[in-house]
């Protein structure tokens, strides 16, 4: 239609004018003030904009609110004269680090120097890894720091009452301290090996890198245990077996082929958002996803490919690949083996010259018989020959993806397409939510070695130490010791069970079952172990055990029980779930309250971050001195109005020096007094600067830079917060080992020539503390560093785990047939699909992450509680969910039943959300949502106010458990709030709180604990049957038999685990070190009795 | 002033409002009824003068069950209304006081309150034309006044914001409108608006071609 310009002129006879018509959006007052001479910028044109770093000390910046209403430009800047006028900020920038995941992005600090109080956390542009992006969660930050649920200082369960009463008086930390203090010294002081395991340090997800171990190494405790094995230990030691290094360490931004198992990494993983950006970066080149995953995540739904195997079944996938890479051609005629780096670098020769472990692959039926020769060639046609049974047929069949062949072609093209240039991160998913999930990784690396993609270059796989900073362990220097604690005497059982001596990490999540099943500690004790029967001084930090872990019932049994725990105090920056059950709750520091040095490979450099007490830092460069400088972040954060918030830096340093060690009898005060004033506790400056100085680059830039200075390490990265040692770290195991002429040098240590023994192999060994350590490897004439195995290369072989009882396993492996399956149980799924018999039974995926709820403590935070609302249902593919007449929305009664021993473990209630976006068979169900509380808030004697307990994050349930029965119901959801007392000019907005917290199930407390037999860690999925709930059961409801559970983690102990016996000499190999404090070969060695 | 200048200005006035209301924010009751009791006004909107909601359901219906819903999908979630998304290379919206249409505001002393318009930024197409319709409301009483030269300079004005502006991109969004439309209503405003802009372009290039001189 083209209308003629008189039909417009009916406007002129409308009934109502324009002026009544319009919006009416503008106004003509404008100020007339002049803003030619204002310093301050519009909105910037990129997003990258940052302030200069040399203006970080005081930079001017509008207020927020006025941005949005134009600028500047519109109404001037405020003051007495121009009160309409904009407000300006003063602002100090303190650079800092985020802590609500793992990944250590970098945060600033927006210190307003009016006010003393943090206006906003943005990013960091110095450091290397996150580029001064962040996601939702570090934004966050602000408020986690301003909750107006914040714990405001220590507490302490009321005297008379029980642990779980919640009834809580107020104390200080100096008490706290002299109580805790008394308890650990009488403790330590007895002296005897049972009491060198009786002080435990339970770390969640620790963000730093080493000052923990060393606590507990300072002390000469075997107590460090951390929640690894809930995490990310099948990962772990898959990668351990390829290369003795426990994480892989990939470089996305030049890869060709981004190839994830999982949506880690690109949605909420190891180490995203800087990953993510890398992701990003690639495939903005051309670089093509994949993503292995039942679940369409985020990252799957961008993907180039989504393969939605049967979880736990990925291994065959890969021994596929490796079968086509071994057998096929490129188009060119030339083999598809990367055979310049297979042959260099992976230890095909151990095998072929291992005839004894040859002539087993035969009787495995791997092989058909021994190799005619040792060569490479052999090497190859026998590794042809063992992974010809999986084509693509098998993997259809065994992955359940029948009528997806297209699919795999798919995979085919991009894999080959990429050549070597393929990155990709083995974590969570396949690799701990399965029994053999390690085995998903040494499969999946196998086809990564074949094709040259493990070297470690420009967009392949490298290898996470080449990259890692661990020193915030090394302050020794500024110690009255001067060095390193002595090696620590005792293997704590309680750890590190007999059954499971290659674990990757402590078996955690079992510690609550340990400690109950007096059973099996007698088994051991008779067989000549001194394990304990009871934890002393139990200290969880920054961690909430009863929840996160399996079967959270036990835990709270176990934490109750004051026979078993004597002791206990979270150093818990939130309330939460175990402080509940705690003695002392002592509230520590968030992102930007605490100081740490952390390290993150997300890329091939070695970079450091640096977090800090960010009031603290401002204050002091304000001029402002602590009373008393070892106690400098507690001072300011009260001065300052935080409420009496601590660190664990300065914590930890005076307790040991003036309650755990006052009078240094017991050996321990020389490693936290101060060596320039020895009668008080090492400073953050003095103990920080210390470690970090040995990194000659940072150390040599910070001396320039700040040539007066103290302490220049420490004030370099206060005012920098990152540093960046080294960029393009790119296959170091071929760099030539250092040689001056007569001796080798490594890390600056010299071990003179004649002293090097040479294998025929070609790995250079020497002795050292009595045990043989290899340094380097001699190849084509060149003697390189080699990889951090003990032959140097990337082992095939594992040949320590064919010795540590394992041998059909040594290679990468997996059940061909369906007679396999009970052979190799070790390595098939517990929810694999032979186990599922009806239209009800499912596999159940629980462990991927929610990108905004990763770790607990990040429960409270508003910001992050709204986005995250209604986000965690169970996905149920929509057939499946059509054949059991479940609609969107229905509640639905989830049952556990273990496949080891068939015992139920119960159920929970949660609801139902039909979608294509998971693979049928398959339910989806975050594990990181349900959080709970029993009581809204608690009195304490003498304040006036009610804490308030999550009172954004979590709902109020009702509790009931007896011993061997536990049940959860919910009461009532979340609330606006009306009764905020602290931070009340951060929390304006909670009257509009609109979600009820009503979405989610405690699932953990029903999963049983499924130890798995070699990598320990906990095989997360669950094979469930699900019917519609009934009229009276919630959404939230759970019931657990927990006396079953019980009877589950026995029944994978002893059915699947080939435990120490009295061959057995170590209670682990010795070149697979313990992950934190370093252990004493006393503390190695072992003797079983045969009883 | 002559009838034949006084009634175009008028109309000039009157749709520049009423288009830049309805493709500002939802329409409220009032609104719609000014719009349904009024034969002029909807005769601008034939497809939904026939469309049968408009008999069955209430006022309050039509608004919450299908108009609002369309303007959400048309204002705020599928389509950009904002010039800066059309104009820049990297299609991101300009919403601080670098944004050229707020710097050109800032220039005739013409502020927009954001917050009523409750829009993210100035050149939102609904602030645009009702920056339209100020000019036109500003040369209309310039004309009453007799200061025809006034007049002339602010029509000058429409010209250049029409040609520098308006019409480089309010045309492909509201193109885009009518082809995801759901409802009648917002088809026909965008039809409106499309044709009428055009039309008062054609009308001031002819003014602007014989010097400014009104037939007054």
């Amino acid at each position: 239609m083209y209308l003629e310009r008189r039909t417009f002129l009916k406007g002129a006879a409308f009934s109502v004018a324009g002026v009544t018509l319009a919006r009416g959006v503008f106004s003509t007052d404008a100020v007339a003030e002049s803003v030619a001479e204002s310093k301050f910028t519009n909105t910037p044109n990129s997003l990258s904009f940052y302030p200069d770093h040399k203006e970080w000390d005081n930079f001017a910046e509008l207020d927020g609110t006025d941005w949005k209403r134009g600028g500047i430009e519109r109404h001037g800047v405020r003051s007495e004269e121009n009160p309409d006028g904009i407000l300006v900020n003063n602002f100090m920038l303190v650079p800092t680090v985020c802590s609500n995941c793992e990944a250590g992005c970098g945060l600033t600090a927006w210190v307003n120097r009016d006010t003393m109080t943090v206006r906003k956390y943005m990013g960091n542009p110095l450091h290397t890894g996150s580029r001064g992006r962040n996601c939702a969660k570090g934004y966050a930050v602000t408020s986690q720091m301003y909750d107006p649920d914040r714990i405001p200082f220590p507490l302490k369960r009321a005297p008379g009452s029980k642990r779980g009463e919640g009834k809580w008086v107020r104390v200080t930390w100096d008490s706290a301290m002299t109580e805790i203090g008394k308890k650990m010294h009488d403790t330590l002081k007895v002296g005897d090996d049972l009491s060198k395991k009786s002080i435990m340090y339970h770390i969640g997800r620790q963000n730093e890198n080493g000052f923990s171990k060393r606590v507990q190494h300072s002390m000469g405790q075997d107590g460090f245990n951390s929640h690894t094995n809930i995490c990310s230990a099948g990962g772990r030691q898959g990668t351990i077996q390829w290369a003795n290094d426990d994480r892989n360490s990939p470089d996305w931004a030049n890869a060709k082929l981004v190839f994830l198992q999982s949506s880690h990494a690109a949605d909420a993983g190891h180490y995203f958002q800087q990953s993510a950006g890398y992701i990003a970066d690639a495939r903005k080149k051309g670089a093509k996803m994949v993503v292995i995953d039942p679940r369409m995540s985020n990252s799957a739904g961008m993907a180039d490919l989504w393969l939605p195997l049967w979880p736990g079944t990925e291994a065959a996938l890969y021994l596929y690949l490796a079968n086509r890479v071994l057998h096929e051609k490129d188009k060119n005629g030339n083999d598809l083996v990367a055979h310049d780096f297979v042959k260099e670098w992976v230890n095909w020769d151990r095998l072929m010259a291992n005839k004894e472990h040859l002539a087993k692959m035969v009787g495995y039926g791997y092989i058909s018989k021994m190799p005619a020769g040792e060569s490479y060639a052999d090497f190859i046609e026998l590794a042809k020959e063992l992974y010809a049974p999986y084509t693509k047929e098998f993997v259809l069949k065994e992955c359940k993806i029948e009528g997806m062949g297209y699919k795999l072609d798919q995979l085919w093209d991009m894999y080959i397409h990429a050549g070597s240039q393929i990155a990709t991160y083995f974590w969570r998913a396949g690799s701990i939510g399965h029994r053999g999930g390690w085995m998903n990784v040494r499969a999946g690396f196998l086809s990564l070695v074949l094709r040259g993609a493990m070297r470690g270059d420009i967009g392949q796989t490298g290898l996470h130490h080449w990259q890692e900073i661990n020193l915030a362990g090394t302050g020794d220097a500024a110690t009255v010791a001067g060095e390193k604690p002595a090696k620590v005497d005792s293997w704590n059982e309680l750890m590190w069970p007999p059954e499971f001596p290659l674990s990757s990490y402590e078996m955690s999540y079992l510690l609550p079952h340990l400690l109950s099943d007096t059973e099996w500690q007698k088994k051991w004790q008779a067989k000549g172990l001194n394990v304990p029967t009871k934890i002393p001084v139990y200290i969880p930090r920054m961690y909430n055990p009863a929840w996160i872990n399996p079967d959270g019932f036990r835990w709270i049994e176990v934490l109750k029980d004051e026979s078993k725990i004597e002791l206990s105090l979270n150093l818990s920056p939130v309330w939460s779930e175990t402080n509940w059950y705690c003695d002392y709750i002592l509230p520590v520091g968030l992102a930007g309250e605490r100081s740490d040095q952390q390290s993150t490979p997300s890329k091939p450099e070695k970079r450091l971050e640096f977090r800090q007490a960010v009031l603290r830092v401002a204050a002091e460069k304000m001029g402002w001195k602590a009373k008393d400088p070892s106690r400098a972040t507690l001072e300011a954060h009260m001065k300052y109005g935080l409420g009496e918030i601590w660190e664990e830096t300065e914590f930890w340093a005076n307790m040991m020096v003036h309650h755990i060690d006052p009078d240094g009898s017991l050996g321990i005060r020389k490693f936290w007094a101060s060596k320039k004033d020895p009668s008080r506790a090492v400073t953050v400056p003095e103990y920080f600067d210390a470690a970090l100085s040995s990194l000659p680059k940072l150390s040599e830039t910070a001396k320039a830079a700040y040539p007066s200075a103290e302490y220049p390490v420490y004030e370099y990265l206060r005012d920098h917060g990152a540093w960046t040692e080294k960029t393009d770290v790119y296959k170091p195991q071929e760099e030539e080992l250092g040689f001056d002429g007569s001796n080798y040098i490594i890390e600056g240590k010299k071990f003179p020539k004649s002293e090097v023994t040479k294998d025929k192999f070609g790995t250079l060994w020497i002795e050292e503390d009595g045990h043989q350590h290899s340094i380097g490897i001699e190849i084509n004439g060149k003697i390189h560093e080699g990889f951090h195995t003990k032959s140097k290369k990337l082992e095939f072989f594992a040949e320590w785990f064919a010795e540590w009882k394992w041998p059909e396993y040594a290679v990468p492996v997996y059940p061909r047939n369906e007679g396999e399956y009970e052979k190799m149980i070790h390595l098939v799924t517990q929810v694999h699909h032979r186990h599922m018999k009806g239209d009800h039974e499912f596999a159940l995926n629980t462990i991927y992450r929610l990108p905004y709820n990763i770790h607990t403590r990040s429960v409270n935070s508003k910001h992050l509680m709204e986005i995250s609302q209604n986000h965690n249902p169970i996905w149920i593919y929509t057939k499946d969910a059509e054949k059991l007449g479940i609609k969107r929305g229905d509640a639905v009664k989830v049952k556990i039943t273990d496949t080891v021993t068939g015992l139920d473990s119960g159920y929970f209630i949660a609801m139902a959300v039909p979608t294509e976006a998971t693979r049928p068979g398959v339910l989806a169900c975050s594990h990181h949502a349900g959080r709970w509380k029993l009581k809204d808030s608690v009195d304490i004697p003498g304040f006036e106010h009610k804490l308030g307990i999550m009172g954004v994050g979590a709902p109020l349930y009702e509790m009931t458990n007896d011993g061997k029965t536990g049940t959860l119901k919910p009461v009532e959801g979340i609330h606006p709030r009306h009764d905020v007392w602290q931070f009340k000019e951060y929390n304006k907005d909670l009257d509009n709180i609109w979600w009820d917290g009503l979405s989610g199930s405690w699932q953990n407390a029903v999963a049983a604990p499924h130890p798995d037999p070699v990598a320990g860690n906990h095989a997360w999925h669950q094979k469930v049957s699900i019917e519609l709930a009934k009229a009276d059961d919630k959404i939230g409801d759970i019931m657990v038999n927990y006396e079953n559970n019980f009877k589950i983690y026995q029944g994978w102990r002893d059915k699947l685990t080939r435990p120490l016996n009295s061959k057995d000499t170590m209670r682990r190999p010795r070149h697979m070190p313990r992950p934190a404090v370093p252990l004493s070969d006393k503390a190695y060695a072992v003797t079983i009795k045969d009883v | 002033m002559q009838e034949t200048l006084r009634i175009e200005q008028l109309s000039r006035i009157n749709l520049y409002a009423l288009i830049s209301r309805i493709l500002m924010n939802e329409v409220d009751e009032t609104l719609l009824k000014s719009i349904i009791e009024d034969e002029n006004m909807l005769t601008f909107f034939p497809s939904f003068e026939k469309w049968s909601k408009l008999k069955e359901l209430s006022l309050k219906d039509l608004i919450e069950k299908y108009l609002n819903v369309d303007f959400t999908n048309l204002f705020l979630m599928h389509l950009i209304p904002y010039e800066s998304f059309y104009r820049r290379d990297d299609q991101m919206m300009e919403t601080g006081g670098d944004n050229p249409v707020q710097a050109l505001y800032n220039d005739f002393d013409f502020r927009v309150e954001l917050d009523i318009a409750r829009v993210m930024s100035a050149d939102h197409i609904g602030v645009e034309l009702e920056f339209m319709y100020k000019l036109c409301d500003a040369e209309f009483k310039a004309l009453e006044d007799g200061e025809v030269g006034i007049a002339a300079d602010i029509a000058q004005i429409q010209y250049n914001f029409l040609k520098d502006h308006l019409l480089e991109w309010a045309p492909m969004y509201l193109l885009n409108v009518k082809s995801e439309a759901g409802t009648a209503f917002y088809f026909d405003a965008a039809e409106l608006a499309l044709e009428f802009m055009m039309s008062d372009f054609e009308y001031l290039t002819q003014l602007k071609e014989n010097g400014f001189k009104y037939n007054v």
